[in-house]
């Protein structure tokens, strides 16, 4: 186990590698939009838009040898220094942990929220089967994964912020980062978290189901009712734990899905300057070094929880092991 | 940006040719601003300002809270290539004077004067104070900052506009000749330098805090000093203090008790006061619809909204909606080079002529922009000094606006070309049908819209339109960088926009038309439109070749002060462009900005944010 795991953390340093060295390069013959306009506002005012291309990649540290620079950043990055990014002034490592406790703040109750409820509903509609409960279930669903998060959150706002007034539009951060376990951070939390959960709990919620019609009628499901055993410790010992194993790969995916594509939709709808809206703002703006940053984040959450999930197959199954090559 | 003042973007234009020493002259403004219903009553603190406190302590004021939808990259002014960024900076750092939209020039931290136009005097007032310990402003400090960042060479520091203190790439003399007086010695003429934005709105920073980087050209020092992050040095300069910057959320800053223009007595009375809010907030709201929502609800004072929503805000009580002039123009841009599929026919005026009256301008403003613009017909907006309704030649409104004169024009004109009329429809040496390609910039539903109009347009003359959307950066990359691709070395070159002669010169990836690159019409200093208009223009990437001499006029414009003469030169230039047709001109913008309904201040006019200091809430 310990050799698969190392083998494992190792092929994620060969991974993180070849995803940077990736980025650095299509970041670097990607159309710079800010140069553009820059370089344009000063031939449209008679200026050189030569010298203010310089300037540009001055300010920006652009004014070396590609490689020159790529070297330099994973010199830097060896040392524990993560760059600068200049379109924040301030150092790259220090935007990430500024902005990973707001993701987290919605993030991880919408994840436990879904997973929660996910598997309930799911366990539940499976053991009633095709009842109007099921049904029902099966309908907020369906109407969670179509719903788009973005319009969805807007009308959302729409409703309880301007019409009813229950919660605030603007995410105020500094509420979030001075008294983040209030009832006022809860509230301007609230709509986030449902949004997010509601897409999320849908998946988790049919795999759920799924999986446990395999084993509602399964022979030692049966057995154990045979032998007398409750209705709730059928569902949690003899029907859940089997069930746990296939759903775990999807939940490693459904953090992913959750941190990487719906947190930028969300961040950006309700205003939480979180990674999501980090790594788009970076993005948009070709800020390198933040590209970089931002990058790892994810590329470390997928190789690390992708290997957490195997590992957690040998708890959950004792038929799996990782049994070290002599 | 609703409070956005970006010289840089409005651009230089008209004379300022001042007596000397004119802060007492301002008071006279302040009438006018008053009657404007800015007044600030006597004595200070009003009803409107907020509940004075029974104890006699510092009267409440309201807070503004302004929604954008990006926020700020730097607070080094020095690397500031963005209007977010230079916005915040301007709450804490006045700049050097104000613009008024008389295109008088307002003293803040400076007056600035001449006598014959060509040796500028700068004068700093008495009062100003750096913070974090770096003394008195002096003219060392700028003589400092001019000669030793600004016209550094190597550049540095990374200026953005190195070009602003150069005049035919030699540095412009800069002279202390007091404590608080320098001089700026131009090599020629120049009636409109205080309105370019050189001294207008400039920055410095002590001679104490550049000293520490200046040596080594450390630039990247330099960005990252704790004093130019926090804006540390800006002392009395500014009306509100840096409280603090949450980088992708809200930028802060706190009104400034030590503000230098409270102690001074030549500027109007509600400057004293200034400003109205205790604080002044940049909250960043990515979403459109979030931004509209936070107005609806009280939690933003102001927000740009987009000509799609206004409808949603009209008759709301609480906001209140209104409509600046701007100077940037959108036109239809021909390639004239000779990578474009009609290229020869797009070179002769004659022809730009006939295509001007195909497109209806009036229709675009009314229908695609919901009003919120006003058709152009030159390269000056209509509120321009400089523009004359006599002298400029309108295409694409009224009468006309037909394809009839449209199908005339092309048909008359078409003979020296490859292309002629087969039927209703244009076609080339071959038989083919010739089809345009029209690149435009995605992002915006109304320039895509536009588009799809134009194409229509052309579609009822005889010429097919393709549409292609594209990222800006592409657009600029693919279609307007343009260089030699001919045999030998070009005969001249005038950059990356304009790589030489329209025949040899041409861009990566053809194209025909191109639509969603606005151009700035520099009202104030008109001359800096002249790189759109000769030739070897530093910006003419779509190979224009004029039939007026435009270079003569532009510096008979340029090096008299005789404002007669200068304007009836423009007005020749302007009304010779809308003849000539080197693109479709098609409309001015305009910016439209949602307020809190008890937002008192803002004028429609152009240059409006220049006073926005004395801006105050006035609550019943």
């Amino acid at each position: 186990m310990k050799r698969y795991t190392a083998r494992r953390i190792a092929w994620a340093g060969v991974v993180a590698l070849l995803i940077l060295t990736i980025t650095f390069v299509l970041l670097e013959l990607a159309p710079d939009s800010q140069l553009a306009r820059v370089q344009f506002r000063a031939a449209a005012s008679g200026e050189s838009a030569e010298a203010a291309a310089d300037a540009y990649a001055r300010r920006r540290g652009l004014d070396g040898p590609l490689w020159e620079r790529y070297l330099e950043y994973l010199a830097n990055l060896a040392s524990g220094d993560w760059g600068w990014s200049d379109t924040r002034s301030q150092p790259v490592a220090e935007a990430i942990l500024t902005a990973l406790p707001y993701s987290l703040m919605y993030t991880v109750p919408a994840v436990l929220v879904s997973t929660t409820l996910g598997i309930a509903i799911g366990l539940y509609s499976a053991f009633n089967q095709y009842t109007k409960a099921d049904y029902a279930a099966t309908f907020v669903a369906f109407f969670g994964v179509s719903i788009p998060n973005f319009w969805f959150g807007i009308v959302l706002l729409l409703l309880f912020a301007v019409y009813l007034g229950w919660v605030p539009v603007l995410f105020d951060a500094e509420l979030a980062r001075t008294r983040t376990f209030s009832l006022a951070n809860a509230r301007q939390l609230a709509l986030p978290v449902f949004v997010l959960a509601t897409s999320a709990i849908a998946s988790t919620m049919r795999y759920a189901r799924a999986e446990a019609l395999e084993y509602v009628r399964a022979a030692f499901v049966k057995t154990a009712r045979a032998k007398g055993a409750h209705e709730w410790r059928v569902l949690t010992r003899h029907v859940l734990r089997p069930t746990l194993v296939p759903l775990s790969t999807i939940l490693v995916g459904d953090l992913l899905g959750v941190v990487l594509s719906a947190s930028y939709l969300v961040e950006v709808v309700f205003g939480i300057p979180g990674l999501g809206r980090l790594s788009l703002e970076a993005i948009r703006r070709q800020d390198t070094a933040l590209v970089l940053g931002t990058t790892l984040v994810p590329v470390f959450v997928a190789v690390i929880g992708n290997l957490l999930q195997d590992l957690a197959y040998a708890v959950l199954d004792p038929r799996i092991e990782y049994g070290d090559r002599r | 940006m609703p409070s956005g003042s970006d010289p840089a973007a409005a651009g230089p234009s008209g004379l300022a040719r001042r007596s000397r020493r004119s802060f007492l002259t301002l008071l006279g403004l302040g009438g006018s601003t008053s009657l404007a219903g800015c007044n600030a009553p006597a004595g200070g603190s009003s009803a409107t300002d907020g509940p004075a406190t029974g104890d006699g302590s510092a009267p409440e004021r309201p807070d503004y809270v302004e929604g954008t939808a990006t926020g700020a990259q730097t607070l080094n002014f020095l690397s500031v290539d963005d209007t977010p960024s230079a916005n915040r900076i301007e709450l804490a750092l006045d700049g050097a004077y104000a613009i008024t939209p008389e295109q008088d020039v307002f003293p803040l931290w400076a007056d600035i004067s001449t006598d014959e136009g060509r040796v500028y005097t700068v004068e700093l007032r008495e009062n100003l104070e750096w913070g974090a310990g770096y003394g008195r402003m002096t003219a060392e400090d700028w003589v400092y900052m001019i000669t030793e960042v600004f016209q550094a060479d190597p550049n540095w520091a990374g200026f953005p506009n190195p070009g602003d203190w150069r005049r035919g790439g030699d540095p412009i003399p800069v002279e202390k000749t007091g404590t608080r007086s320098f001089e700026i010695r131009l090599p020629s003429v120049d009636p409109a330098f205080p309105l370019r934005p050189v001294m207008w709105g400039a920055f410095c920073m002590p001679k104490g805090l550049i000293e520490r980087y200046r040596p080594d050209r450390d630039q990247e020092g330099l960005q990252q000093d704790e004093d130019v992050q926090t804006l540390a040095y800006a002392g009395n300069l500014g009306p509100y203090s840096f409280e603090r910057w949450d980088r992708g959320s809200a930028f802060v800053a706190v009104r400034n008790d030590d503000y230098y223009l409270r102690e001074v007595e030549d500027v109007p009375e509600e400057w004293r006061e200034a400003p109205y809010f205790d604080s002044y907030t940049y909250e960043v709201v990515p979403e459109e619809s979030s931004r509209i929502s936070a107005l609806r609800s009280g939690e933003l004072t102001a927000t740009d909204v987009p000509e799609t929503r206004v409808e949603q805000l009209e008759g709301l009580d609480d906001v209140d909606v209104r409509v600046f002039p701007q100077a940037y123009m959108t036109a239809l841009i021909y390639n004239q080079r000779a990578n474009g599929a009609f290229y020869e026919a797009l070179r002769k005026p004659a022809v730009r002529r006939a295509l001007a009256y195909a497109v209806d301008k009036r229709s675009i403003v009314d229908d695609v922009l919901r009003g919120y613009a006003t058709v152009a017909h030159t390269f000056q907006p209509t509120f321009s000094t400089w523009y004359a309704d006599d002298e400029v030649t309108e295409y694409g409104v009224g009468d006309t606006y037909s394809h009839e004169r449209a199908r005339e024009g092309l048909a008359a004109n078409l003979g020296s070309t490859p292309y002629r009329y087969d039927g209703d429809r244009v076609v080339d040496e071959a038989g083919e049908q010739v089809t345009l390609d029209l690149v435009f910039a995605q992002g915006s539903q109304a320039v895509e819209t536009t588009a799809q109009v134009v194409a229509q347009e052309y579609d009822a003359i005889g010429l097919d339109v393709e549409l292609s959307g594209k990222q800006y950066g592409a657009i600029v990359e693919q279609h307007l960088y343009n260089s030699w691709q001919s045999d030998g070395d070009p005969p001249w070159g005038a950059g990356p926009y304009n790589g030489g002669p329209r025949d040899g010169s041409v861009s990566q990836e053809p194209w025909d038309l191109v639509l969603g690159i606005t151009f700035n019409t520099y009202p104030r200093t008109p001359s800096a439109i002249r790189g759109f208009t000769v030739e070897r223009g530093g910006i003419n990437f779509y190979g224009y070749v004029p039939e007026t001499d435009f270079g003569p006029l532009f510096e008979a414009a340029t090096s008299t002060v005789d404002e007669d003469a200068r304007r009836e030169t423009f007005e020749e230039i302007f009304g010779a462009l809308s003849a000539e047709q080197p693109f479709n001109f098609l409309n001015m913008g305009v910016e439209i900005v949602g307020y809190d309904s008890a937002v008192a201040g803002p004028e429609e006019e152009f240059g409006y944010t220049w006073d926005r200091n004395t801006w105050r809430l006035n609550r019943q």
